[in-house]
């Protein structure tokens, strides 16, 4: 296999993860897309050494970079109301699924808001730990591995970030029910 | 709608779309290696650089945030104040 269909392996297996992971630090997809690709590019000048490690440890070995780069990242993040208008930006305009009512399209449009309004709200381990879960599609071992956490503690940090989200949830579903 | 559902159109607003991945690494692999290690351009399709080559100091922002707190902190010291002797 050429080397270079052997890199799209890699970037394919990992690309997801690594996005979803600075989705959830800096806040919206553009920057994420920007600092997964200066991931990728360090991957790909390591590419000989990379292509040959089991999928854990290319997993290892990216998150490490992206944890590195998120030093330079912390730096420069936005502050956390403009993390909440990149995140409300981004989630502004859902596409309705195809042959769903009109008016399930708009609640589920809004629900997305509230969603996305009380992940912007949250602690960012809790956040990136949930981003990396919902968005990278990846289990609590696996977030453990690229975090450098036990697995029980990304489990009690997305406990905490679905409660949080089943409250803020809640209010938009029935408003007094939060007044009483 | 129950959170799942929620989260997922959520993620879905946050996930990369496959054809803004697919350019981001068709720039990945058409950069000239030039560009971040100094080593010599190569075409897409050639060889890999040789081991010296890859293995050749690069500006590792590792590296430079190392370098600026060693320099930082020997600047500091050297600028305190001296105290006099009585």
């Amino acid at each position: 296999m050429d080397r270079e269909a052997e890199f799209r392996r890699l970037y394919e297996a990992h690309r997801v993860a690594v996005h979803a992971y600075f989705a959830g630090r800096v806040g919206d997809r553009q920057s994420a897309a920007d600092r997964m690709q200066e991931v990728f590019q360090r991957a790909w000048q390591h590419r000989d050494k990379l292509t040959g490690l089991p999928e854990d440890g290319q997993r290892g070995w990216l998150f490490t970079v992206a944890r590195n780069l998120s030093v330079d990242v912390a730096r420069h993040q936005r502050t956390a109301d403009g993390t909440q208008r990149a995140l409300e930006h981004e989630s502004a305009g859902p596409q309705a699924p195809v042959g769903v009512p009109a008016s399930t399209a708009v609640i589920a449009a809004e629900r997305a808001a509230v969603v996305a309004a009380a992940i912007a709200r949250l602690p960012e381990q809790q956040r990136v730990t949930l981003t990396m879960a919902a968005a990278g599609k990846l289990n609590s071992a696996e977030i453990g591995t690229a975090l450098g956490v036990p697995a029980g503690t990304v489990r009690y940090r997305l406990s905490l970030a679905r409660r949080t989200l089943a409250e803020a949830l809640g209010d938009y579903d029935d408003p007094k029910e939060g007044e009483q | 709608m129950n959170l799942d559902d929620d989260l997922a159109t959520w993620a879905a607003t946050v996930r990369l779309p496959d054809a803004d991945a697919a350019a981001i690494f068709q720039r990945i692999v058409a950069a000239p290696p030039a560009a971040v290690t100094g080593a010599a351009v190569a075409p897409v399709a050639a060889p890999p650089a040789p081991a010296a080559s890859s293995a050749a100091p690069q500006l590792d922002p590792a590296w430079w945030r190392g370098f600026t707190a060693g320099f930082t902190s020997r600047m500091v010291a050297s600028t305190a104040p001296v105290r006099l002797a009585a």
